[in-house]
Formats: structure tokens, sequence, C-alpha cells
């Protein structure tokens, strides 16, 4: 009795072993375990047995079922499995061919840096100012406190629509605008389009330049050679320092020209800083008070500092663009270069 | 913290309404998160008399009552035995609502009742129920009940910060809210009288772990007759949510309430040895508690015991072994303090959370367990009787020295930019309970209360300072400059940004202008693009002129690069463009977009087609422009323009203004500019739309619960009609339910007779309140169907 059980389950094992289907599975499972098998039909003898001896019986021909079950669902786990890793080896792609992509475009040179000094500066808490590119002249001139003679209102350097209407030489005439219809305190940045009559591989005739116009009660130099600091190593990173110079402009006293550390050689010197370690970044200085007799703004009560920075240049700068008509001739192999 | 009104009257004068003290509490710093009006609902019952009685002709047990209830007599037939003339009682008018029941003119055996007359049960002011409510004979006639009862009251639940201990008490908000209306506080009297006995020959105290019980103080009231609490006391627990227990239990938690300090009453007679005991617990040492949970306690728990048994769990709950029965007659009052950390760690421990462990937790001071416990005392001895031995207990080992902060005045300024001077620092802080023991050029030196301990640096008195000022009436220096539009600042931003995600690369040219390239455009002479600004000194002829137009430079930016061999272009400038105005010497100067598609649009690659770019690929970036600002249905007509080639170009309205144009150059055009290849224009005039249109945020709309149902339709019809005038129509018929048409399909050519076409499109359908059944479905497409063979004289695919 032991051996047969015993000869059976091996039998069954080793076909189940063999088997590669579901359908010859259940081939198996019927012939070993179904109604018409070998097991069954001694399940059925047990009423013939003597009382005592069904149990035991009993217990042997559940364990021999029991096995080869047990080795059916074993089996049908290995086939599920094959067939899976099957199917998943069919699947198996190049992953190194390239991807489905959407093709990006790129803003210019221009704007990216544009954008920047825009983010840097609201940071700050500054607000931006829009102004109009065609101004009069007392918005560029006068109210900027440069006189009638003074050698920059010369026809050479300045475009003019009319007598007295030009395209703006600098985006100062922002502040003016801003000084004439609000009421301080200001805190502002003007980005914009400026205009000199002067085209060669280091100016354009149309420019941009960033203006900043800070007026409180109390408003110091030493806030704007914060600022100053602040915003370079902002933009150009902390190793970059800056310094500013005594210099002249008509609407600021003091007056003051920005440096700072060349950003290729970061000071030892170079043919981009001309061997001196220094770039020179834009103009600075406090409110001349005539200024703000100009706009009615009471310069006892009132301090405030002014600096305009050149868009164009920190955008060479940034992206070692060597000549500056590269930036307005729009080739689509510049442009690439700036995604 | 619950807070009453009329409590608090007990210590201050409080000259504003309820509702007005909310404001001061609120910007004093005590949050007041709800307000509650109590009362209310004894208000519409009556006093009333018993004029007359007489039995009910028809039921035993019921009188007939003539009831006066001020202004007339009426008849309520009444149940109660103790229903006598010549009562004052309560009576529940026609119209009143006890609980669910609502009180009708009813006949009861066939006598009329106008009314009821309730018991303390019926008007739920107590559990009594044996007979009818009977008032004293001082009670006024028609007055309504709450009144009589002196119950009309406001309840405050205020949240109490963390760092103020001392709020947890009736009287810790009086002196703030004394403070803050600037008017004096009355505290209670605290001064019980005690017998000859000294309270050492029958008690004796030992503290065995000072550091967590820094201060215990017992006193022992022999004699004490337990009873219910008499009615004021009651008021005033329910008044803040209590359920009046016992007389003693009551004064501990009142005096708890009170002062927000937590006291204790054992049964003197079941403390074995006759000796208090602070220690720790043993370990796995057990402890009934009074929530009738058994505790197995371990050596980090504080215990207060006799020399057999822990009798209770230090500062957080009572046992049973010997809390006050109405068998007691003598009593330990206790009043310690235990340190907060120890409280927090065994109420967590076993998850024990009562009002005296949520005071211990937060650091109270050790000062005031002598005046709490003399407060108390003095309570019993009034309401409950008893005599109090001489002295008491009292383990103080390292009593609290007082805390003296110093305070600059000129930090004081420096901090709050508030104009005040010493003085009224000075008067600000002393109405606080500091007082000021010193002074200086630059310094005040102050003692502070020991019930303010949160006060230990010369900060935490600067804010006391502004607490009191006023956080509201510190100056603003400011006002927001409106000098940026942001909506426009982010507008045009977002603008270039989608230009470039759609594959286009931004192009910058000078503001100068040919006036030839607009002749070569063909403008009209009305064209406004004709009304250009000159330049009275320009660089030369071909720069003479502020542009009117981005698309001259577009073009030419385009042959620039054809001519370098670069044919699939997408570029875009968004810039100004400038216009002369006859009323200004200045310029009009205005904000555009164009941009410029040539060549392919998609690149040839392995897994797509290279197709060339056409009036599709314009219309869709003008699109999503659009969608951009917030534009989703501009109208679209066919162009005038003279540019275009007639037929692929259409002009972009928006509430009936020009707002832009798409469209293929005109070939003649493109010849001009030396282009060969077709080219398709974008123009937007993004200064109209930043004008004349804000879109407002959107707004949340529900997600419909019902699922989508999706259609196809495939029709053939005349190609006359556009896809707009189809879409029209079909939404025409359910603009409710229909979501979405979508085109799939256009097909001309094979199979399709010549000036037709054939357009196949996805209806998709949800409502919002329903499923869409098969049969609405249906029948909502062969209405579709029926519709667009009537109009447009199509035929089904």
């Amino acid at each position: 009795m032991d051996t047969e059980l015993q000869e059976i389950v091996d039998k069954a094992i080793n076909e189940i072993g063999k088997a590669t289907g579901e359908h010859q599975l259940n081939l198996l499972k019927s012939k070993y375990l179904g109604k018409k098998s070998t097991l069954n039909s001694l399940m059925k003898k047990i009423g013939s047995l003597p009382e005592e001896e069904r149990p035991q019986f009993g217990q042997k021909v559940n364990k021999a079922k029991n096995q080869i079950e047990k080795s059916l669902t074993l089996q049908t786990e290995k086939i599920k499995e094959k067939k899976y890793e099957a199917a998943v080896s069919k699947d198996a792609l190049d992953i190194t061919m390239p991807g489905r992509s959407h093709c990006y475009g790129s803003l210019h040179p221009i704007t990216k840096v544009w954008r920047e000094l825009e983010d840097i500066f609201m940071s700050l808490g500054f607000e931006i100012a829009e102004g109009n590119d065609i101004e009069d002249e007392f918005h560029n001139f006068d109210a900027l406190n440069t006189p009638p003679d003074h050698p920059a209102r010369e026809l050479s350097d300045t475009f003019y629509i009319k007598d007295d209407v030009l395209l703006r030489t600098q985006t100062s005439t922002v502040q003016v605008r801003v000084m004439q219809n609000y009421k301080p305190p200001f805190k502002i940045i003007s980005p914009g389009r400026c205009y000199r009559n002067d085209n060669d591989a280091s100016h354009s005739p149309a420019f941009h330049q960033v203006e900043a116009l800070v007026v409180d009660m109390g408003i110091t130099f030493a806030d704007l050679r914060d600022i100053l600091n602040i915003f370079v190593k902002k933009m150009f990173g902390s190793q970059i320092e800056s310094r500013i110079r005594p210099h002249f402009f008509p609407f600021t006293e003091p007056s003051a020209e920005i440096d700072i550390l060349c950003v290729n050689c970061e000071g030892k010197g170079c043919r981009i800083c001309k061997n001196s370690g220094w770039l020179e970044m834009g103009g600075a200085g406090m409110v001349d008070p005539n200024v703000f007799d100009q706009v009615g703004i009471d310069s006892e009560k009132y301090t405030g500092y002014a600096f305009g920075l050149g868009i164009d240049r920190i955008s060479m700068l940034k992206y070692n663009i060597p000549d500056m008509r590269l930036l307005f001739e729009n080739d689509i192999r510049f442009l690439q270069q700036f995604k | 913290m619950n807070i009453s009104y009329n409590w608090l009257k007990e210590y201050i004068d409080i000259k504003v309404s309820p509702q007005k003290l909310i404001d001061v509490m609120t910007f004093g710093g005590i949050e007041i998160e709800a307000v509650e009006e109590i009362g209310k609902e004894l208000r519409q019952f009556q006093v009333a008399e018993i004029t007359e009685t007489k039995p009910h002709p028809n039921a035993d047990k019921l009188t007939l009552c003539k009831v006066n209830n001020g202004e007339e007599e009426i008849q309520v037939v009444c149940g109660a035995p103790n229903c006598l003339a010549g009562k004052k009682v309560v009576l529940a008018p026609i119209g009143s609502q006890l609980g669910e029941f609502k009180i009708k003119r009813v006949k009861l055996g066939g006598e009329e009742s106008q009314g009821m007359l309730c018991s303390e049960k019926e008007i739920g002011i107590s559990e009594n129920h044996e007979g009818i409510m009977i008032l004293p004979d001082s009670a006024k006639i028609g007055k309504d009940l709450a009144t009589q009862l002196g119950l009309n009251d406001v309840r405050y639940e205020a949240e109490i910060t963390p760092n103020r201990p001392d709020l947890l008490g009736i009287i810790g908000i009086a002196r703030d809210l004394s403070a803050l209306l600037n008017t004096p506080i009355h505290l209670p009297k605290a001064d019980p009288t005690p017998d000859n006995n000294s309270i050492e020959k029958i008690l004796t105290l030992e503290n065995n772990d000072a550091k967590r019980c820094p201060r215990y103080v017992a006193r022992v009231i022999k004699g004490v007759k337990i009873a219910s609490s008499p009615a004021w006391l009651q008021k005033r627990l329910r008044s803040i949510g209590m359920r009046p227990i016992n007389n003693v239990v009551d004064i501990t938690n009142f005096v708890m309430m009170e002062y927000g300090h937590p006291l204790h009453a054992f049964d003197y007679d079941k403390v074995a040895g006759k000796k208090i005991i602070v220690r720790r617990a043993q370990k796995k040492e057990s402890f009934t508690a009074l929530d009738e949970n058994n505790y197995q306690l371990c050596e980090d728990d504080l215990v207060i015991a006799d020399t057999e048994k822990a009798m209770a769990l230090a500062g957080i709950i009572g046992g049973t072994t010997s809390h006050i029965t109405t068998e007691t007659s003598n009593i330990v009052l206790e009043a310690a303090n235990f340190h907060y950390a120890g409280i927090r760690r065994t109420g967590s421990r076993y998850k024990i959370f009562t009002d005296s462990a949520y005071r211990f937790e937060r650091n109270l001071s050790s000062t005031t367990c002598e005046l709490v416990s003399k407060r108390a005392a003095d309570l019993i001895l009034d309401i409950a009787g008893g005599k109090m031995a001489s002295g008491s207990l009292d383990s103080y080992p390292a009593p609290q020295p007082a805390t003296i902060v110093k305070l600059r005045p000129s930090r004081v300024y420096k901090l709050l930019t508030i104009q005040i001077n010493k003085e009224q620092i000075k008067k600000y802080l002393e109405a606080l309970g500091l007082r000021q023991i010193a002074s200086e050029e630059d310094r005040l030196d102050f003692e502070i209360p020991d019930y303010r301990n949160d006060l230990t640096r010369e900060i935490d008195l600067i804010e006391e300072i502004i607490r009191l000022h006023g956080y509201n009436n510190v100056k603003t220096f400011h006002k927001p400059q409106n000098i940026m539009d942001r909506y426009r600042f982010n507008a045009l931003r977002r603008v270039q940004d989608i230009a470039v995600n759609n594959g286009f690369f931004e192009i910058i040219n000078w503001s100068f202008g040919d006036p030839d390239d607009l002749d070569r455009l063909q403008l009209p002479k009305d064209d406004p693009r004709c009304r250009i600004v000159p330049i009275k000194n320009p660089l030369g002829y071909s720069f003479s002129i502020m542009r009117s137009t981005l698309i001259p430079q577009l073009l030419k930016t385009a042959l620039y690069n054809i001519n370098h061999n670069h044919f699939d272009l997408k570029l875009f400038e968004m810039n100004k463009v400038f216009f002369s105005q006859e009323d200004s010497k200045l310029a009009k100067e205005e904000q555009h977009f164009s941009a410029l598609l040539c060549g392919s649009a998609l690149h040839k690659s392995w897994y797509q087609k290279s197709r060339q770019v056409d009036f599709y690929d314009a219309k869709g970036l003008a699109e999503e422009i659009l969608n951009s600002l917030g534009i989703t249905q501009p109208e679209w007509k066919k162009s005038e323009d003279s540019y275009y080639q007639p037929g692929q170009a259409a002009s972009i309205f928006l509430q009936s203004k020009k707002i832009g144009a798409i469209g293929k150059l005109d070939a003649k055009i493109a010849e001009k500019f030396e282009l060969e290849i077709p080219i398709f224009l974008v123009e937007i005039n993004l200064e109209k739309i930043l004008n004349i249109y804000r879109p407002q945020p959107p707004q949340f709309q529900t997600i419909p619960k019902f699922p989508v149902v999706q259609r196809d339709i495939s029709i053939i019809l005349s190609s006359h009609y556009s896809w707009e005038d189809l879409k029209r129509e079909i939404l025409q018929i359910d603009s409710k339910n229909i979501k979405e048409i979508n085109l799939f399909d256009e097909y001309k050519g094979k199979n399709i007779e010549n000036g037709k076409r054939s357009l196949s499109f996805t209806i998709t359908l949800s409502s919002l309140t329903k499923t869409l059944t098969d049969q609405y479905v249906n029948n909502l497409i062969k209405k579709i169907i029926l519709r667009l063979e009537n109009k447009f004289s199509a035929q089904m695919r």
C-alpha cells in the first residue's frame, strides 16, 4: 500500500515537473486527482476496510494528494514566471535610442539676463517701472540736471524725432516720471531700451540698460554700496568683488563708476579685462538735490541713490560673447546656443 | 478654558458689554473660540402664581389651577401633589418648548389647560421631579425664569497659550482685564479662623521628593458636613460647564477655577498613620483612581501616600481609598505644587487628562499654594462648617525667589516705535501686578509677581507693554507702492515662455525701420502702421523710422538664416512698436508679439515623419498664447490684411476689437522680401489685450460625480460650411451636457464629391446631476444628426 502510493506520487511529480503549459497541467491534474484517478479509486476502497484502519488509510491517501497538489501549484507558478520572463525579454528596447522630444526654443541672451536682473532686484524688494523709449528733452536731460549746453545733448550722440523729442539715451527718464507721478518712498528698477548714435563691436545704436532708484528718509551712500555689492555677488557669484570710483554724472552727487572683478580671470588679468583685473559695469551715485527740486521732492527730507547697468554688456560677459553685433544679427546658430 | 462673564464681575467692575468684552480679550491676547449665552432656554418660562385650585371633575390625580401670569388669569391642569394656591411657580406658556415637547393649548379630561407648571427636571436645572418647582414668595410674577434665578450669563471658551498658566483661572483673566480695562481688581477673602488645636498634633507630613514636589501645604478641618453645595456655588460651576458633586469637592474645584491652581481633599479618617507622604511609586504599585481604573505604577510616578498606600497620583487624580464621601466628616486639604515635566510624563503614560494635570503641566507658582489653601479652607468653614486646626503643614524646602527684570525704556522705543514715557511704562506694568523697585537714567527694575513666571527677560516686558498699549496702535509708515503692474509683467513673460515652449527662438532687432518695408507689405495709406515716427538724424534711410510693425525685420531675419541654409525656422520677437499721435508730441508705444514659421514643423525621426508647417501651426501658437492670457473664445474672422494669402489667413477679435492676425504670407509679398518658401506669421497686439481684458482667477468647479460618455460622428457636407458653424449648431442642442466637441479627422479627395469634405468628431457628454442613460444619449445623437442633415444637408458616413 505505502509503496503503491509512493509510486503514484513519484510518477505524478515527475510528469508535472516536465509540463510546460497550463493545459498540460490541467490534464495531469485530472489524471492524478480527478474522479477517474487511481488515488480516487483507492479512496473509495476505504469503506471496505476495517474501522480502525480507516483513519490511517485516509491520512495516507490525503498526504499523497497534498504532495501532488503542491507540485501542481509549484509548476503552475514556474510556468507563469517563465511566460512573464519571455514577455519581458521580448519587450526589451534599445534604451540608447533618442527619446520622443518636444523641441523647445529659447529666449534671447539679452532677455535671459534682463529677467535675471529683474528677479534679483524683485527679491530685494524692488518694483519694476516701465517708461517710453521716445521721450522729451525735459525728462531725458533737463530734469536730470543736464543743462542745454551740455555736450551730451549734441546731435551726434542723440537720435532726435523733433526738436525737443528724442530717443532716450538712458533709462533714467523713468526715474523722473516715477518721481513726478508718485510719492516717495521709491524702490524701483526700470529695465529698457536706450539709443545712442554709435555703432561698432562694443556699441549698438539700440542697447539695453537697467536703472535703479531708491528714495526714502535716511538713504545713505552706504546703502548704495551695499546694494551694488549684493547685486554683483548674486549676479556673478560670491567671489566677484565690486568697487566704486569717483566719476561725474550730472544727475548724481557724489557720483561713481562701478567696477567688478573680472569674471573671466577673477582679477589676475586677461584679454577681457585688458589685464586690469577689473571690468566697468555702470554708473551710480546719490540723487542730486537739483533732480529732487525739479520733480518737487523735499531734498532735505528725502535722500536717494540711483545706478545704471548695461544689460547687453552683462549678457556678453555672462555668455562670453565677443562682439555686440552678434546680439542683433539673430543667426539661428547663435540663438540655439542659449537653450 | 471656560470663562463666565458674571463670575468675572465678582472681581472686577466690567462696564463693557459681554459682546465688547470679546474684543478686549482678543486684542489683549486671550483668543475667544466660542461664546455661549447661558440661561437663554430658561427665558421662555415665566414666574406665575397659583391663585386658586380645585379638583379636576373627571380625574382624581389632576388639579385645576387658576394661574396668574402677570397679564391675565389662565387655567392650567396640573398633576403634581404640591400645586397649592398662593405658591409662586414656573409656568411654561403656550408655544414654549420643553425638550422635544411643544406646549399647546390642550384639553385634559375635558378641561382646558393653557400651559404647564414645571418641575426642576422638566426645565433642565436639576434631577428633581418630586413635584413642581416652588419659587420663593419674593419671586416677581411675570418675570422670565432666567432673570428670576439669576442664571443669565455668557460663557466664553478661551484658547490659553501655553506660556500663560496664570490665565487658567478666572482671577488670572480678571487680572489681565483689570490692566486692559484700567479698573481695579478685588480679590476674595481668604482668612479662615482656626481653633486651638494645632495641626502638628494630628497630622505629619513627609516630602521625599522636593524636586518633583517643590511645595506641599496641608490643612485639617474636622467636623464638616458633606452636602450639596449652595445654589451660588453650583451656579458658578455650571456657568463654566462643571458638574457640582458635593460641597467640599465643589469648593476645591471652585478654587482651582478661581485661581487656576488645583487642590485636593482627603478623608482624614482614612489616612493611615495620620501621615501624608510625598514619594515615588514603587515598581508595579497598584493604584485605583477615581476614574475607577486600576493602574500599575512605576518608579517615575509621584504619589501622595499615607503609611500604607498611595492615596493619589500626585497632581493628576485622587484615589478611591481616601476620597471625600457623604460619610466624610474630617478632611485633609492639599494645596501643593508639582513639577510640570513629571506631571506630563505620568499623565501621558496612563492617558489621564484632568483639569488638575492640565494646569500643573504648565508650570505653576509655588507661592500660590498658601493662598489657595486658605481660600478653600475659608469657604469650607463657611459652607460645610467644621473647625480648622491651627496652622498648616508646609513643606517648601526651596522657596521661589522673586524674579527681578531690568528694562531699558530706550529699548522699548527702539523695538516698538511707540512714543511712551517711563511713567506710562510703569503704569502698564504695575497694572499687571509688577512692582517697580528701582529706577535709573535708562533703566527700570521690576519685581515680577509669582504667578507670572513667563516674564523673565526685558523682551517679555516689552511684549506686555505693547499688549496693553494695543498692537494696532503701532503706527505704520509705509503704504504699498503700485508703480509696477504685476499682471502685465507676468503676462508678458508668459507669452515669451509659451513661444519658447512651442519651439520658437526669440530674436531681438533694433527699433529702426525701413519706410519702404511698409510699401512692400502693401499697407493701405490709412493703416495705423503708416502713422510712422521718423527720426531726424537716422543711421541711414533704411533705419529712418521707428518701426510700427515687427514683421519686416522678422522676414529679413528669416531670409538671413535661409541664406545660411537654415530653412526650418520658428522665430518670434516681443517688443515695442511706435505710432505717431496727433494729440501728443510723444509717440504711442505698444508691446507686440510676432512670430514666423517656415520649413518643416516636425523633424524627421525614427518615431515621426517630417511635415511642413502650415496655417494650423500658426493658429496653434496663437491659441496657446491667447489661452495663457485667459482668452479661450476669441473670434476668428477672414483676414483682410494686404500681405496675407486670401483663404489662409485670419484676424483675431476680442470684444469686437482686432487683437491680432495669423496667416500665410502672400507669395507676391514674399517675393518682395526675396523669400521663396512658404512663410506663416502670427501677430498679436498685446497692448490691446492687456488694456481691455484682465481675466479673473479660475474658480473651482465641482468635479462631476457622473461618468462621461463619448460618441463619434462622421459626416460629409459642403466645404462651404465651417467647423465653427457646425460646432455652434451642435452645442445649441444641449449646451448643458455637451462638454466638448473634438474634431479628429478632416478628409477631402477620393470617394468624396468635389466641393465637399468629410468631418469626424467626438462628442463628450456629461451631466452634473445624473448618469446619462443610453436612451438619453442615443436620442441626443439622433437629434444632432437630424439637425445637421436639415441645416447643412449633411450625409452620415
